[in-house]
C-alpha cells in the first residue's frame, strides 16, 4: 500500500478485518483484572483463565454443531492442517502409507504430503473437473486397502469453489479411510454440522472470520480411529496433541468471534451474495475477462476473474489502492502463475493475468462500486500502453 | 526500499506517467519500429521512432511486461529522444537497474529492451541517405524473438 492513500480492502480471503466485538473481548482479557494467567495454572487466577479457554472452546462447538471436547486449540489453520495430515498419517503408518489430496489444495496441505513423500509415503494426487470439483468416481478409484487418509479442502482460497465434503466423507466412511478437511475459508461462514458430516479432522483458523490472527482449531472426531500423533512435545495441554500454554487472548478472540459467526452467518452470506453479484455486473463487460471456478458451486465470498492480455504484475500495481490477491497470490514470491488455476487448465498467461476479489462482513457496496472502477480503469490504461495485438 | 515495497519512487513515478508510451508507426513520416519478444514470460516490447537515421525526433514505446519494465521504457525514451540515433545502441543496462532498483532476476527483461533499442537502430540507419527503404515503404518494422 502507498502511504497516503485510502484503501479499498477485497482481500477477506488472505485475511478478515477483526471484528470489533472480538477486539473488545481481547483488549478485556488482556487489561489489568484481565485473563492473563496460564490457563494450565491451578492457583485460582490460572483457573479464571482456564475458564475463558473452555468458553471460548464452547463457543467454536456451537459454531461446528460438535463437542467442545473434540476441538484442540492450535496457532492456526496451518500447524492444524499439519498436525491433522502429518499426526493422522504416521500414527496409522503401520497399517498402510497411502494418502491421497488434490493439487488444489492449500499449500499447507499441499507441502505438507510433499514432506511425508519425503519420509516413505505415497500420495496420489486428484485433479480437479474444469469447475474445480473433485470427480468423486476418481476419489472411489484412488482408495486401495493401504489408504489411510484423504485430505480435500471445503473451500478453495482462489477461486471459491465448493467441494461436496458430505458425499467425500461418505466415501471415506464405506472405505474405512480417514477424511480431513480444511476449512479455513469455510467455517464461521457457511453452514457447518459436524454432528451430521462424515468428517474424522477438520482445520479452522480464527483469522478468516473476523477473529484473530496466530489462532485456530483442529476438529478430531470422537472416534477411536481417529488418533494422531502430536508433532510438537512438551507439556500435556490440548489433550497432549498440542503442547505449549495457550495464549488465553487469543482463544477468547476465536471464540468470540465464533459466536457472533452463530448469529450473523445467514446475514453475511446473503450479503456476500449480493456484493458478488454487484462486483461480477459491473466487470463482466469487460473484454477477455474470464471467470474462474464455477459459479454454481463457489462461495459467494470469493470472485476469482482472469483477463486475457494483461500483465499479472502491472495489473496489481495499477490497482493501488485497491487490496486484492493476484493469481500467484500463494506464490508471490516465485512469480509463477497459480497452481491452483493451472489446475483447472488455464493458460499460464491467464492464470498470471488472474484477480482475487474476496470480501465478507465489512465490505460496503461502495467499495465494490470503487473496485469496479479501480479495476476497470487499470485494465484500459495497461492495455493503452501494450502492443496492439497483445491488448 | 523496503523488501515490503516492490517497487521505488522511480519506478512508480514512469508507471503512472507513462508519458512516451504509445507508437509512431501510422501517420508519422520517416518512422520505423522493432519489436522483441520472450515466448516464456510473454513479454513484447515494440519501439517507433521518427529519425532521420541521425536524429531520433520521437521515440515510442509499448509494453507487455512489469513494472519494471515499463518503467525502463520510459525512462530510455525519455533519455533518447531528441538526441543522436546511436544511443540505441548503448544501452545503459547496468544504470537502468540501479535507478528503477530492478531485481536481479529480471536482468533478461531488460536485455530485451536493449534488443528492442539495437533492432530500432538498425532499422533508422535504414533511414539515411542512400538507403530509403523505410521511406519508400513506410514504417519498417523489425522483429526479434528471444528465448531468453
Amino acid at each position: 500500500m502507498t502511504p497516503g492513500k485510502e484503501i479499498i480492502y477485497l482481500d477477506d480471503a488472505a485475511t478478515t478485518p477483526v471484528d470489533p466485538v472480538v477486539a473488545e473481548a481481547m483488549q478485556r482479557c488482556l487489561s489489568g483484572g484481565g485473563a492473563f494467567a496460564n490457563p494450565s495454572s491451578i492457583h485460582i487466577a490460572g483457573r479464571a483463565s482456564r475458564a475463558q479457554v473452555e468458553r471460548s472452546r464452547a463457543q467454536v462447538a456451537k459454531l461446528l454443531n460438535t463437542a467442545p471436547g473434540n476441538l484442540v486449540f492450535t496457532s492456526g489453520a496451518t500447524e492444524s492442517n499439519n498436525l491433522a495430515i502429518a499426526g493422522a498419517a504416521r500414527f496409522r503408518s503401520h497399517r498402510g502409507r497411502h494418502l491421497v489430496s488434490m493439487p488444489t489444495e492449500h499449500k499447507a496441505v499441499t507441502d505438507c504430503f510433499a514432506a511425508l513423500e519425503r519420509e516413505g509415503f505415497e500420495v496420489t494426487w486428484l485433479e480437479p473437473d474444469q469447475r474445480g470439483l473433485l470427480p468423486i468416481g476418481d476419489l472411489e478409484a484412488a482408495i486401495r486397502p493401504d489408504t489411510q487418509l484423504v485430505s480435500i479442502m471445503h473451500v478453495n482460497n482462489e477461486t471459491g469453489v465448493i467441494q461436496d465434503i458430505h458425499q467425500i466423507g461418505d466415501a471415506c466412511r464405506r472405505h474405512g479411510v480417514l477424511f480431513h478437511c480444511d476449512a479455513a475459508q469455510s467455517a464461521g461462514k457457511l453452514p457447518i454440522d459436524l454432528s451430521a458430516l462424515p468428517v474424522d479432522l477438520m482445520s479452522l483458523t480464527g483469522h478468516k472470520f473476523y477473529g484473530p490472527q496466530g489462532i485456530g482449531a483442529l476438529y478430531l472426531a470422537d472416534r477411536p480411529e481417529c488418533r494422531i500423533r502430536p508433532l510438537f512435545h512438551g507439556g500435556g495441554q490440548e489433550r497432549r496433541l498440542r503442547p505449549g500454554t495457550l495464549p488465553v487472548h487469543q482463544v477468547v478472540g476465536l471464540g468470540a468471534a465464533a459466536a457472533i459467526a452463530v448469529e450473523r452467518q445467514p446475514d453475511d452470506l446473503a450479503h456476500a451474495e449480493r456484493l458478488n453479484a454487484r462486483l461480477w455486473k459491473g466487470i463482466r463487460d469487460v473484454r477477455g475477462i474470464t471467470r474462474n471456478g464455477d459459479p454454481g458451486h463457489c462461495f459467494p465470498g470469493i470472485l476469482n476473474v482472469s483477463i486475457d492480455g494483461i500483465d499479472g504484475e502491472s495489473l496489481m500495481l495499477a490497482l493501488e489502492p485497491l487490496c486484492v490477491a493476484t493469481g500467484s497470490a500463494c506464490n508471490s514470491q516465485s512469480g509463477e502463475p497459480s497452481y491452483v488455476l493451472r489446475a483447472l487448465k488455464l493458460t499460464d498467461r491467464l492464470a498470471q493475468s488472474a484477480i482475487r476479489f474476496s470480501f465478507g462482513r465489512f465490505t460496503h457496496e461502495s467499495d465494490i462500486d470503487a473496485a469496479i472502477g479501480v479495476y476497470t480503469g487499470a485494465v484500459d490504461r495497461l492495455r493503452s500502453i501494450m502492443p496492439k495485438a497483445t491488448a | 526500499m523496503s523488501s515490503e515495497e516492490p517497487y521505488n519512487d522511480t519506478v512508480r513515478r514512469h508507471f503512472a506517467n507513462p508519458a512516451h508510451a504509445g507508437d509512431l508507426q501510422a501517420g508519422y513520416p520517416h518512422a520505423v519500429a522493432a519489436e522483441v519478444s520472450e515466448s516464456e514470460a510473454g513479454l513484447r516490447i515494440l519501439l517507433s521512432a521518427q529519425s532521420d537515421g541521425n536524429i531520433i525526433y520521437r521515440l515510442r514505446y509499448r509494453v507487455f511486461g512489469c513494472p519494471h519494465l515499463i518503467a525502463a521504457a520510459e525512462e530510455l525514451c525519455s533519455r533518447l529522444e531528441g538526441g543522436p540515433a546511436e544511443g540505441l545502441q548503448d544501452v545503459p543496462v547496468a544504470q537502468l537497474m540501479e535507478l528503477l532498483e530492478v531485481p536481479v532476476e529480471k536482468t533478461g527483461r531488460l536485455l530485451l529492451l536493449e534488443d528492442a533499442a539495437n533492432a530500432l537502430h538498425e532499422a533508422c540507419c535504414r533511414l539515411l541517405p542512400g538507403n530509403h527503404a523505410g521511406q519508400e515503404k513506410g514504417t519498417k518494422l523489425a522483429r526479434k524473438q528471444s528465448k531468453d
